[in-house]
């Protein structure tokens, strides 16, 4: 059997070149996405901050909530837990008195009480990062013995000094002795730079510039109330010293408090203010009090000092689910028909005495020997798609800078044998069917498969098209969720159209032939198509998905930018300019420009995250904190129930419908160091997008959040007050409200969608030219049997032309009607206005680009054929 | 010899790549309104003689009249419109349109040469050769007789100046192959079509006026009023040679 198949994959090369392909781009795409997932997911941070303590001690960095559940089965009780956690975008702090107590412990050296905090530094007028824009963090002095920096030159920070790594001194050509200036929450001051630091062997940790201030001086600075994590130094000698650490902190942990590691003690519950939590049994929020050894130390750094894989986790896991969705699709599409152009042999095999069941081995065996081979480039292929994806992704700042791409072999394999996997199952089911073909079918003309899976086709379609239908009609399209399910919707629909094939091309092709069918040519096509539905449906399938696809998603995303920009412009109609400054003002700077004569209304947004815990499930979202001034409204949020928060807060009408809340309710929040607080819900406002699904006072986000920085104030004044406005905070910018732009992580995911809709354009435009090329060889018999009866060539090209057009008007509106309801139901669930065509210039260049690709990958191959036989093969019998 | 409506004028031919001749100066004449058959060996050149008389290949040296145009120096898509207008072909295969029914296949080279198809002209073909009633049928529907009728009338349906046929009966059992046989004749009789057909059998061959003999690319006689039993003696000794 093996020999007859690779007997037949030697014979048939060309026919067999396109499965090939199929399954070597399947394989490479499965790959590469594979391996920017598996990368993102094990990326490690690139440095530890800790590196000189035995044993780190940190506070919350992430809300966990523990459910644990009872059932009651046959008098036994089982006890199920179930652990969800979120994490924070601050560092929770810890008690001051707990690094003391740890000093005490025999085999300590010292327990380092350490402050990380975002500040923002201004050398010589120019705002100082690090290497590929890295934060710079602040720390007291004392931190610097946790890594260790050390002292290159100059002395450790007094009062007003502060002492800077090499790397972020060399980038500005600072000395000892030069003016910085830095912004934290708390406030600007003008530091004098006393000496210049660096741990050993290098000038800087890689994703973080460190700023060294007078201890005394770090807690005014940072708006801490404790350290956010505790170094241990061990004295020499010592032995382990985590079980000590954790022994300590559990005898006297505070009320309210859960002891070391993991184990709840001291629960506090989470359901008290929401009703619909208290259940029995119900959810419990662990507070943490972390002990951390060896590599997990570095999980004790402030959060924003760490590379965030969080934004590129989601983002990849869906570029693998749409590639991986197309190269199944594709996959599965190529082998199918590949199998269908070779009926006529295996009818021939048939009469030489195979039986079905050898026939589908030999099927089988062709499909794994093929996407084996195929394997073999894929799996490098895949690598090289990786590192171009990632080296686009680090350019857009979707991923970290520092984000490498690890070459995993067990993804490699795992790709490569979802390929053979798939091509297998793929090769099975088509040759289900083919090899019942009769034998009697090789001594006819054409062999055709066997007749019915009418109503299999009709039922999985049903199926695929509920699954849809129930996707667009249950899942909140209008949550974060939202573009990957209209993406699944989109996927289940194509499914279905895939399901019903001919039963779907066929009423379609019946009108589209007769409307392009003029000529004798024309004619002929049209009659061609009409009678080859199985065939069109083959072409025209991949047509579908390259433009359903794509389009829904470029289109939902162009929707929901410009459906931001535009909340965006009605929420800043009131102001007059928006003030900014690049490293954003202090509360009090920003209170300060708020209460400059002429302005008649002010609102100071700092942006931060809240943690929303219901169901037995943290979940974060994006939040302002909010301060208004003056008597003229500055910002216009849409309220649709109450109004601002003054003391308590206002939710988007996404968030409220989410949990379920109402005005006058309290409602309990965590905020982005993990405190919680319990507020009353004033409102509900619309204007969510580019904004957040909260609203808060800012003097609490302020002293929660360790940026805490005011991005912008939206101000109203009279005119001539803007020069005003200007010297009241230093390197204040005034903008008209009209000039402004959308907010930049919001062209960033589009960025990252467009380069997600270029990976699938890809690989679709190759799949239709493959689809058509295998197509146009399986037809040589045909054109052969034209020729003989007075066609040209010329007329064969035209011929192959105009079922072409057919092809492509049938599949564009197939991939038409799929977009228009995906699209349609989404852009209801945005804003309740239905679009369908969202950005016409958009949707013309991928209809106008789908429809060139499919006519040319119509007329080549057919050129080609043509060319190689200029006359018919009158006995060829192939 | 009255009026050829194909002359074959000391024609080569030799196949790319392939080492004897497959003509090797043949010059042969069909009369109009004559049924002429070929015979030889296989291997013999009469598939390669009949390609280059209908032009749908070009002989290396020699002459090809077909109507009186020389179409033996003709490039596409010229020599595709002489053919289509002036010839009609019935193969072993069939070489019919699947996905056309019967009546569409029978006009397909009218419509291709987009002259209006004369459809009095062809339901009468059809009719002929016993297909009334089977016009909408698609082949794939008919069995192997049928579908060289339909060939055959699609041959008919544009009038060409020449019918060729490559081992018409080839594919056929005893009694269908008769009846194409008798249905070629009938052609010639009634329709005044002229016919050149390639065949192996000396029984179909004794059905035409006059058998062309070939062997190793050359011509090895010829025999007028064939009879099969003429025929056959003659096959032996040509192929003994
Ligand atoms: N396409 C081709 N390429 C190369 N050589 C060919 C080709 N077609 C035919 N020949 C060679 O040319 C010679 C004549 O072939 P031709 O097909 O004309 O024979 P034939 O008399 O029709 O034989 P048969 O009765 O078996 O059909 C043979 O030797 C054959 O091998
Ligand atoms: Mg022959």
């Amino acid at each position: 059997m093996i020999r007859l198949a690779i007997g037949t994959l030697r014979r048939h090369r060309g026919a067999y070149a396109g499965t090939f392909l199929a399954a070597l781009l399947a394989v490479a795409l499965l790959s590469g996405g594979g391996l920017l997932l598996a990368s993102v997911l094990t990326a490690t941070p690139p440095a530890d901050r800790f590196a000189a303590a035995a044993v780190v001690v940190s506070g919350e960095r992430a809300v966990t909530v523990e459910t644990v559940t009872h059932k009651k089965k046959k008098d036994k009780d089982k006890v199920k837990r179930k652990v969800k956690t979120e994490r924070l975008t601050g560092a929770g702090t810890l008690p001051t008195g707990l690094a003391a107590r740890l000093a005490d412990l025999p085999g300590v050296a010292a327990a380092v009480p350490d402050l990380a905090f975002p500040v923002e530094v201004t050398a010589k007028g120019r705002a100082l990062r690090g290497a590929d824009g890295a934060p710079v963090v602040g720390h007291g002095w004392a931190s610097a013995g946790l890594t260790p920096y050390t002292l290159r030159n100059g002395n450790p920070p007094g009062r007003g000094e502060a002492v800077l790594d090499a790397d972020l001194a060399a980038r500005a050509g600072l000395t000892t002795g030069a003016e910085i200036t830095v912004t934290s929450r708390t406030g600007v001051r003008a530091l004098r730079i006393s000496g210049i630091a660096a741990p050993a062997g290098r000038d800087g940790l890689p994703a973080q510039g460190a700023l060294f201030v007078a201890d005394t001086e770090a807690a005014a600075l940072s708006g801490l109330d404790g350290p956010t994590a505790i170094g241990i130094l061990a004295a020499p000698g010592a032995g382990d010293l985590r079980a000590a650490v954790e022994a300590a902190i559990a005898g006297q942990a505070p009320a309210g408090q859960a002891p070391a590691g993991q184990a709840p003690a001291g629960q506090a519950n989470a359901g008290q203010a929401n009703a619909g939590q208290a259940t029995a049994g119900g959810s419990t929020v662990v507070r943490e009090v972390t002990v951390l050894t060896g590599d997990d130390r570095v999980r004790a750094d402030l959060p924003g000092a760490l590379p965030d894989y969080i934004a590129p986790i989601s983002i990849f896991g869906f570029l693998i689910g749409i590639t991986a969705f197309a190269a199944v699709f594709v996959l599965t599409g190529t082998v199918t028909l590949g199998v269908r152009q070779r009926l006529r042999e295996l009818a021939l095999l048939r009469t030489a005495g195979a039986t079905p069941g050898q026939l589908r081995r030999l099927l089988s065996l062709e499909s794994l020997l093929l996407a084996g081979c195929a394997a073999i480039p894929g799996a490098p292929l895949g690598i090289v798609a990786a590192e171009t994806v990632a080296a686009r992704f680090r350019r857009l700042g979707a991923v970290p800078p520092q984000f490498t791409v690890q070459i995993n072999p067990l993804v490699l394999i795992a790709a490569a044998a979802a390929g053979l996997l798939v091509t297998a199952v793929a090769a099975r089911i088509a040759g289900r069917r083919a090899a019942r073909i009769a034998p009697t079918q090789a001594l006819t003309e054409t062999a055709v498969t066997p007749a019915g899976g009418q109503f299999t086709r009709v039922l999985s379609a049903a199926v695929a098209a509920g699954g849809a239908v129930a996707v667009l009609t249950f899942v909140p399209l209008g949550g974060p969720f939202g573009m990957g399910m209209s993406f699944v919707s989109s996927a289940l629909l194509l499914c279905a159209v895939a399901a019903l094939g001919p039963i779907a091309v066929r009423p379609l092709t019946a009108v589209v032939s007769r409307l392009l069918g003029a000529g004798p040519v024309g004619r002929l096509a049209g009659q061609v198509t009409r009678a080859e539905p199985r065939r069109v449906a083959a072409v025209a399938v991949p047509l579908v998905l390259m433009f359903a696809i794509n389009a829904t998603m470029l289109l939902n995303s162009r929707m929901l930018t410009g459906i931001a920009a535009g909340e965006q412009a009605a929420r800043t109609a009131p102001a007059t300019a928006q003030v900014t400054a690049p490293q954003g003002l202090a509360l009090s700077t920003a209170e300060t420009v708020m209460a400059v004569d002429g302005i008649t209304g002010a609102a100071a947004t700092i942006p931060t995250r809240i943690v929303v815990v219901a169901g037995g499930k943290p979940e974060d979202h994006a939040a302002q904190g909010l301060l208004i001034t003056g008597t003229q409204p500055a910002l216009d949020l849409g309220f649709t129930a109450g109004g601002l928060p003054d003391g308590g807060f206002a939710a988007s009408r996404y968030l409220a419908g989410l949990y379920d809340w109402t005005v006058g309710q309290d409602i309990e929040l965590r905020l982005a160091d993990g405190h919680r607080v319990q507020l009353r819900l004033t409102g509900v406002y619309d204007r969510s997008r580019g904004f957040g699904d909260a609203v808060l006072p800012a003097a609490l986000i302020a002293a929660h959040d360790p940026r805490g920085l005011v991005r912008g104030i939206s101000v109203r004044y009279d005119p001539g007050t803007a020069e005003r406005i200007r010297a009241a905070g230093p390197g204040v910018i005034v903008t008209p409200s009209s000039a402004t732009e959308a907010a930049g992580d919001a062209q960033e995911q589009q960025g990252a969608w467009e380069l997600m809709v270029a990976v699938t354009l890809g690989f679709t435009a190759i799949a239709i030219l493959n689809t058509f090329a295998i197509a146009t060889t399986g037809r040589r018999r045909e054109f052969a049997g034209l020729r003989l009866a007075g066609a040209t060539t010329g007329q064969l090209h035209r011929l192959a032309a105009r079922e072409a057009l057919i092809v492509v008007t049938a599949g564009l509106a197939l991939g038409a009607l799929i977009t228009g309801i995906v699209v349609g139901t989404f852009s209801v669930a945005q804003d309740g206005v239905f679009r369908v065509i969202v950005d016409p210039a958009t949707y013309a260049t991928m209809a106008a680009g789908v429809a060139a690709l499919g006519l040319l990958a119509g007329v080549l191959p057919a050129r080609v054929l043509l060319r190689r036989q200029a006359l018919p093969a009158l006995t060829d019998d192939q | 010899m009255r009026n050829a409506v194909v002359e074959v004028l000391d024609v080569t031919k030799t196949y790319p790549g392939g080492g004897a001749r497959a003509l090797d100066g043949v010059s042969v004449a069909f009369a109009a309104g004559t049924f002429c058959a070929v015979m030889g060996p296989s291997g013999s050149g009469k598939s390669t003689l009949l390609h280059c008389a209908a032009g749908l290949d070009r002989p290396d040296t020699g002459r090809v009249v077909l109507a009186g145009e020389e179409i033996g120096t003709l490039r596409e898509p010229r020599l595709t419109q002489v053919r289509r207008r002036r010839v009609g072909f019935v193969f072993q295969s069939y070489h019919l349109m699947d996905s056309l029914s019967v009546w569409h296949n029978v006009l397909l080279p009218q419509r291709l040469a987009g002259v209006r198809p004369d459809r009095g002209w062809a339901k009468d073909v059809i009719r002929r050769v016993g297909l009334a009633g089977r016009e909408d049928d698609r082949p794939a529907r008919l069995s192997g007789g049928q579908r060289q009728r339909v060939a055959l009338a699609r041959a008919l349906a544009g009038r060409p100046e020449v019918i060729f046929a490559d081992e018409p009966t080839g594919a056929l059992d005893l009694a269908t192959g008769r009846e194409v046989l008798q249905l070629l004749r009938e052609a010639v009789d009634g329709l005044g079509a002229t016919i050149v057909m390639v065949t192996h059998d000396p029984a179909a061959a004794a059905w035409a006026d006059r058998v062309v003999f070939l062997a190793d690319g050359r011509v090895a006689g010829e025999l007028a009023a064939p009879t099969a039993d003429l025929v056959a003696a003659r096959m032996t000794a040509v192929s003994a040679r």
